[in-house]
């Protein structure tokens, strides 16, 4: 039994958020990779943009900062010069600036530090599962992928128990911003430019800064200086501080980034589980040993962060086309993880694939996920705390994928599940 | 081509001739070496390409610049003296019969 087919005609429009409705649009990308890997979409939102498909372009084109820049933009939408000044984060910005924020923070997330958190994000794990698993029917993305990101971001930062609810629901509000389940601002449909200053565009961000802000302060009265947010606000060697703005906008990053592209990991893992009983018990039986592979196989096959955008610093050439300065180039890293060139079999989900160079994390240039350790190890705990539990799971219902060209998940998995 | 060799455990060597112009990290990945997965494609961004030369290979290669030597105390497997990012290290017929220990 396959997994999930995809509908599209072959021709989406890639602009679209509807496009994704139904979910990713395979069919359209095995198209491009095939006969067109380079190939312009015109929008009448904005400006139109060229999609590079295949894994090795992808590869090639994100780590040229040089070439195709960050520092304009990110998403497909169109700023301007103002409004990328007061939205951008460090992933809005080329190296060497970017290297420089990113430092600041690097330690944190670092491999060796997240590893330290193993044991709290496996007590988060058995809570969630324990709640959840009271009842034999629920919708799994509500009640257990949506539920532990933000809880174990919330660790990290060092943020009270009683917050992690409402920050959940506002981190939906900013990076879903084009779904109107989760907000009332949804992007392409609104009808002022009220929120063009925010971060990602949304009220929310409004919302999330006065919180961090406030949050700050407190820790300051108290003397507590433990936590990341309190390592990026201290000044680097040559004493320049990062600024209010800059702050804001980078305590939202934390809360988008952390909140939904683990959750969409864990919500496909769980979805394929349920279309192929095999790979439950699969892990079920196997030896430690598998862990090291299932976890990036299955955010392979998620790839929830679907593109990252680019801006062309100067003329260049490619399969035959002209890509023009100023023009906006699209990676699309679900395409490259689907790629035929670069993984055998790719629409098959292989727990044992390796080697397995998905980009799905951005890799392959500096802009690589900053939270990848941790996004690992939560998959990898959830999933061994999951399996330990469950002796079968299967789907209760159609599930739904998020109103989204940029973050692709399921926003609603109804599941029922026998206990082990 | 100069022949490099990364030792990945007490009892496995890969061995390979490597093109001129690429650096160690490129040579790594396309040779399946594992644990040095250059995740940031060199830039510097992920330390996820440690390696240490053996013996006098170290001074050879020469010491890590002020940003590797950052990012090296992000590394998985904790760094020692003589670790290195090879994506800093640019493949030369000098570095013929280099010996890397892949940490980990």
């Amino acid at each position: 039994m396959t997994i999930w087919n995809p509908t599209d005609d072959g021709h989406a429009d890639l602009s679209s958020h509807d496009s994704f409705v139904a979910g990713v649009p395979h069919n359209t990308f095995t198209r491009m990779r095939r006969e067109s890997p380079l190939e312009w979409t015109e929008w009448k939102g904005g400006e139109g943009f060229w999609n590079v498909t295949r894994h090795k372009d992808i590869l090639a084109l994100n780590r040229n900062y040089a070439l195709l820049s960050s520092a304009q933009g990110i998403r497909m939408e169109d700023q301007t010069y103002e409004e990328y000044l007061a939205r951008r984060t460090f992933q809005e910005t080329d190296p060497p600036e970017h290297t420089r924020v990113r430092m600041k923070v690097a330690r944190a997330f670092s491999g060796p530090v997240i590893a330290r958190f193993e044991s709290q994000i496996r007590q988060l794990c058995r809570d969630i599962l324990e709640r959840a698993l009271a009842k034999s029917e629920f919708d799994a993305t509500r009640e257990i992928a949506r539920q532990l990101p933000m809880r174990m971001l919330g660790r990290i930062l060092g943020l009270p128990d009683a917050d992690l609810e409402w920050l959940v629901s506002k981190g939906d509000e900013l990076i879903a911003n084009t779904d109107p389940e989760f907000t009332d601002h949804v992007l392409d449909r609104m009808s002022s430019d009220e929120y063009r200053m925010m971060p990602f565009n949304s009220p929310a961000g409004a919302e999330l800064y006065a919180y961090a802000r406030q949050l700050m302060e407190e820790k300051n009265r108290a003397g507590d200086t433990g936590g990341i947010l309190h390592m990026v606000l201290q000044p680097d060697e040559s004493g320049s501080a990062i600024s209010d703005r800059e702050f804001r906008n980078f305590f939202c990053l934390l809360v988008a980034a952390g909140n939904d592209t683990t959750r969409y990991s864990i919500a496909a893992a769980l979805h394929a589980m349920c279309r192929k009983p095999e790979l439950l018990q699969q892990l079920k039986r196997a030896d430690d040993g598998i862990w090291s592979t299932a976890t990036d196989e299955f955010v392979r096959w998620a790839s929830p962060t679907m593109y990252f955008r680019r801006t062309a610093t100067e003329d260049f050439e490619m399969h035959g086309k002209e890509v023009r300065a100023n023009q906006k180039v699209l990676l699309w890293f679900v395409s490259g993880n689907r790629d035929e060139r670069q993984f055998d079999d790719p629409f098959n989900l292989d727990l044992r694939r390796s080697p397995n160079r998905h980009v799905a994390f951005g890799q392959g240039g500096p802009h690589v996920c900053l939270g990848i350790w941790l996004a690992r190890l939560e998959l990898k705990v959830l999933l061994q705390e999951f399996t330990k539990r469950v002796a079968a799971i299967e789907a209760n219902g159609p599930h739904r994928f998020l109103r989204s060209n940029f973050i692709g998940g399921i926003k609603s998995l109804p599941v029922r599940i026998s206990r082990a | 081509m100069p022949k490099i060799m990364w030792k990945v455990s007490d009892n496995e060597t890969i061995t390979a001739q490597v093109p001129v112009g690429i650096t160690l990290m490129e040579a790594a990945v396309q040779n399946d070496v594992p644990r040095v997965l250059g995740e940031c494609g060199g830039c510097l961004s992920c330390a996820t390409c440690h390696v240490r030369p053996v013996g006098q290979w170290y001074d050879r290669v020469g010491e890590p610049k002020d940003l590797e030597d950052d990012m090296l105390d992000f590394t998985e497997v904790e760094r020692e003296d003589d670790s290195r990012l090879s994506c800093q290290i640019t493949v030369t017929e000098d570095l013929d019969g280099l010996v890397l220990v892949v940490p980990g």
